[in-house]
């Protein structure tokens, strides 16, 4: 690489000029949730002192009006069961799309690529309908409506990765006498490995992260994600609590820093894999 | 061409393709299949559909607010999409050469990614409604301020997802070429605009068209940070259709209408930016 | 060979279905209960976490699970729409009068309700014809809510105008009032005589519906009725207009940053003593007591505009109805009637509707039992009783949409980015095409 670059250590300055800036949003929100409610829209900048300090009461409040213990428990089942499940069922699928090749799998493989570029409110009536009549309205419910609606992503990656399996390692375990699915679990999936750690990641942070399908499938009352939790402390209780809202926030923002400071190297190789679709 | 494994493996279907299959089908082809057909028809759930025909679709077009949603929702793609990837690539220019803390900046710049949009959007609503205090004014002003409100936090947000895929572009880009131009004494400027950029149009396409499509089906930061206000001006698309569906009862055929156009706008950008890869590919 | 791949084929399939089945029999676990359960949609979200409490006590009590969604103003349709599509369907549902039309199909008849049976006045319901849709559990005062020891400063100041709160019986003293306090309100102490008026989802009910029911009560009185008229006239907005620019003249905020304030910013104004005004009603009274504010220190004037003759106008009011949802199990709905009738006759359950929600209940157990709120807001109404003033009684909108319009339309002209002809026309032209799209077909 060029080491030809001028002022080498003004452009270190400025880019922790523009980093501070960057985290600023978010420091901004940790101050504020240590303020008095009334003290956040008069002034979001000043810092919390006297009158205007509450210690942890927003943290307390925020916790006890959304339930938000409970719900990072549901945001933790419903994104780890999900992408459980799809690992496990698109892994094979496209495995068995790839070998088998003839003209169902084709039009398989097709329709998960048209699955790719529908947006949510195309279904979302609908949807949200049929897994209520079904009785997928729980967190272990919507494990399946996001196998069926989020697996056209990962059939596309997987689909890809196997493509560049060659078939005679399968072929050689076979004539030794392995079943298919040992074949497919002792063979191909340690291949595989690498990118199913990047679909987990992709699928993990669209899951988590996810607002309006849960919200119109799950049964709202039992169960709620994060992102329900926060957004029903705006809507849901007439009053805007600012101050539940802030310490609510932070507690959101904690975990998924968490996972980003321990699993950074796999979040950027599965941004990459995410960003070859098309 | 069909291979012994591929003979074998055909008749565990019910193991292996079965349950995706029915959870595609639960999911996905259904809903799909139904959410076509009550585009055109009038009804308030699924059960009582009766068919009107193009009825949905007229009213659908002929609301003022749908086409103020579509209007705003294009000039907000082009604006977040120049600017995103205009900084993101700057941005990874400059990492991807010797500074010192590259890695640390880089994963600062990432962070905002990993955060759901309604939070994203509460995040910046304190901000942005604390700023513009100072001049008396708050982010729900009026569809302009939303405007820009929303700009900014898109930026912050996928910046660093697009410096990433830049990154990783500029690092496999072949050292002998560049070099090579700078020996035949092409300065910095000209290695960058005449070397480097026509070698990274593979992910500047990948990422201009991730922010298009995703700038495009902006919802929850649209929903947290103004929830439309005032009176609908800072809408997006992908609100207007829910707040359509949702917001009152007798509008839901039309607002299944607005989402099959919705649909079809973005499966022409997806089919758009396919054959464009796949050409460029090819050419190159 | 073919035979045992032909069977392990089976069994894949069967393996796989099964495995399908048991994810989702899992979430099959909607089975209902043999007691029922009881699932509540508010209109009140200001008594949301009070529903809650009380809750809590039923499901102690009887062991019937209890649950309570409050949905803000600018979603409650939206919410109310898609839980009622839900399996676990709610089993009551709360309305005002504005709602009920939309909503009477999924109301069942409860004339056979003790609840019914206790009413003081059996014609305070709803009806669909003959069904008894919904019955009111509460009446609600609302008007312009004022501090009494602030306003007793000023009316011992030096440059006050008026000396007493008997002297405020229409609008221009009441303007009076506003632009003297507001005129000195550093000298008071105070951010301004109105606490902000704002219009984020929170608040934006308080003026595109609140408000709007004061002219729309003096159209029907001149129209002569009490059901949907299909037009209104302009006669009353103006002064609307009236009341409305003092609202955000006098107020704590600058204007253009009504659009983010909330209710309760609004709120803790008053209740900081930071503002002497607040139009809102005695639903709001759990959210103002208990702090800096006292009980006998609040007063309530009607909502003054310069309507002739309103100098005998008494406070406005509302009342919220329960219906019970028609389309649920037998069981359910026993579980329902049960906690209609267990409210009726708890005495844990009436001490937390009188004294912790303020409720003033049409109901003839309550008075019976000595139960009547302290609520000051509602206690205020006393005095006007008194001297035989008339209530402004709030009479149907033609649909939700109509008042979110017009209040978006008011925070416009408000902030200075739209202009008064803008809210007439929301007021009068709206009426009438949300009359034509929610009443005729």
């Amino acid at each position: 690489m060029s080491e030809r670059i001028r002022h080498s250590w003004l452009w270190t300055v400025l880019f922790t000029v523009v980093s501070l800036l960057w985290v600023f949003p978010i420091v901004l929100v940790v101050v504020n949730s240590f303020k008095n409610k009334a003290y956040i829209s008069r002034d979001a900048f000043s810092v919390p002192r006297g009158r205007a300090f509450v210690g942890l009461d927003n943290y307390a409040r925020g916790i006890e009006r959304t339930n938000l213990l409970a719900s990072f428990g549901w945001t933790v089942v419903v994104t780890v069961g999900s992408v459980a499940l799809i690992l496990l069922c698109t892994s094979m699928c496209a495995w068995w799309i790839v070998r088998v090749g003839n003209r169902v799998a084709r039009f398989l493989y097709l329709l998960f690529l048209f699955n790719m570029i529908v947006p949510f409110q195309m279904v979302m009536f609908t949807l949200s309908k049929l897994a209520d009549m079904l009785g997928l309205n729980t967190p272990w419910g919507l494990w399946i409506v996001y196998l069926g609606f989020g697996a056209g992503l990962a059939v596309f990656i997987f689909t890809g990765v196997v493509k560049g399996i060659p078939v005679e390692l399968e072929e050689s375990a076979m004539i030794d006498g392995a079943s298919i699915p040992r074949t497919f679990f002792g063979i191909v999936v340690p291949i595989m490995r690498p990118s199913i750690v990047s679909v987990a990641i992709l699928e993990a942070m669209w899951i988590w992260n996810d607002f309006l399908l849960p919200y119109l499938t799950l049964d709202m009352r039992k169960y709620k994600t994060m992102s329900i939790a926060i957004q029903y402390l705006k809507g849901g209780y007439g009053s805007v609590d600012m101050g539940a809202m802030m310490g609510c926030l932070v507690l959101a923002i904690i975990p998924i820093i968490v996972f980003y400071l321990v699993c950074q190297r796999y979040i950027i190789s599965g941004v990459l894999a995410g960003a070859v679709k098309g | 061409m069909v291979s012994m494994v591929g003979r074998s493996v055909r008749r565990w279907w019910g193991l292996f393709t079965l349950p995706t299959v029915l959870a595609f089908v639960v999911g996905f082809v259904v809903p799909f299949v139904m959410g076509v057909y009550l585009s055109f028809c009038r009804f308030t759930t699924v059960t009582d559909a009766r068919f009107i025909g193009l009825g949905n679709y007229r009213a659908a077009l002929s609301d003022g607010e749908f086409w103020h949603a579509l209007v705003y929702t294009v000039a907000f793609t082009v604006v977040t999409t120049l600017v995103v990837n205009v900084v993101a690539f700057a941005v990874a220019f400059l990492l991807t050469k010797a500074i010192r803390g590259a890695n640390v900046f880089r994963s600062v710049f990432f962070m905002p990614n990993l955060i759901g949009g309604i939070i994203l959007g509460y995040i910046w609503l304190l901000l942005l409604n604390g700023v513009l205090a100072h001049w008396g004014r708050s982010i729900t002003y009026s569809g302009v301020y939303g405007f820009w409100g929303m700009v900014m936090l898109y930026c912050w947000q996928q910046i660093g997802y697009m410096m990433i895929i830049y990154i990783a572009g500029l690092q496999a880009l072949p050292g002998d070429v560049i070099e090579a131009a700078q020996v035949d004494g092409a300065n910095g400027r000209q290695t960058l605009f005449r070397v480097t950029l026509p070698l990274m149009m593979p992910s500047i396409t990948v990422c201009s068209f991730l922010t298009v499509t995703n700038g495009f089906k902006m919802f929850d930061q649209n929903l947290a940070l103004t929830n439309g206000a005032p009176s609908n001006t800072s809408e997006l698309l992908a609100l207007n259709i829910y707040r359509t569906f949702y917001g009152r009862t007798g509008f839901e055929g039309v607002g299944q209408a607005k989402a099959v156009v919705f649909f079809v706008i973005v499966a022409v950008i997806a089919v758009l930016q396919n054959r464009l890869t796949t050409s460029r590919e090819v050419s190159a | 060979m073919r035979c045992e791949m032909k069977a392990k084929s089976i069994l894949a399939v069967a393996a796989s279905l099964c495995m399908m089945l048991g994810v989702s029999a899992c979430g099959g676990s909607s089975n209902p209960s043999a007691e029922g359960r009881v699932y509540m949609i508010s209109q009140k979200v200001e008594n949301n976490d009070q529903f809650v409490e009380l809750g809590k006590q039923f499901t102690k009590d009887t062991g019937i699970a209890f649950n309570v969604v409050s949905p803000a103003a600018d979603s409650y349709e939206q919410t109310l729409k898609s839980e009622l599509a839900k399996s676990n369907a709610p089993t009551i549902i709360g309305l005002d009068n504005n709602d009920y039309p939309n909503w009477a199909e999924y109301c069942a008849d409860l004339s056979g309700t003790s609840m019914y049976k206790d009413l003081k006045d059996p014609n305070y319901v709803l009806k669909t014809g003959d069904k008894v849709g919904a019955i009111p559990f509460v009446l609600d005062r609302y008007g312009i809510i004022y501090n009494k020891a602030i306003l007793g400063k000023y009316f011992h100041a030096s440059w006050a105008s008026l000396h007493s709160v008997d002297e405020i019986r229409g609008f221009d003293a009441l303007k009076t009032v506003a632009d003297e306090i507001q005129a000195h309100k550093d000298e008071l102490g105070i951010k301004g005589a109105f606490t902000s008026a704002g219009f984020e989802s929170s608040s934006i009910r308080r003026y595109g519906d609140q408000l709007a029911h004061i002219p729309v009560y003096y159209e029907y009185r001149d129209q002569g009725r009490t059901d949907l008229p299909p037009t209104v006239s302009d006669k009353y907005v103006p002064d609307m207009k009236r009341i409305f620019d003092l609202y955000i003249k006098d107020e704590t905020v600058p204007a253009t940053q009504l659009s983010s304030a909330t209710f309760d910013d609004a709120v803790s104004e008053f209740s900081l003593g930071d503002a002497v005004f607040i139009q809102t009603g005695s639903w709001a009274y759990p959210q103002l007591k208990g702090q800096k504010v006292e009980d006998k220190d609040m007063g309530v004037l009607p909502i003054y505009m310069g309507v002739p003759g309103e100098d005998k106008a008494g406070l406005t009011i509302s009342s919220n109805y329960f219906a019970i949802n028609k389309k649920i199990p037998a069981a359910d709905r026993k579980a329902t009637e049960r906690f209609l009738d267990w409210m009726l006759t708890n005495d844990g359950a009436r001490k937390i509707v009188t004294d912790t929600m303020g409720f003033e209940t049409p109901f003839k157990s309550y008075s019976k039992a000595g139960y009547k709120t302290r609520n000051p807001i509602l206690r205020s109404n006393d005095a006007y009783a008194k001297r035989h003033c008339y209530d402004m009684t709030i009479r149907p909108l033609p649909s939700q949409q109509w008042s979110l319009s017009l209040g978006n339309a008011m925070l416009e002209y408000a902030q200075g980015t739209g202009d008064w002809s803008k809210v007439q026309s929301a007021f009068v032209d709206g009426w009438a095409s949300e009359y034509k799209t929610t009443h005729q077909g």
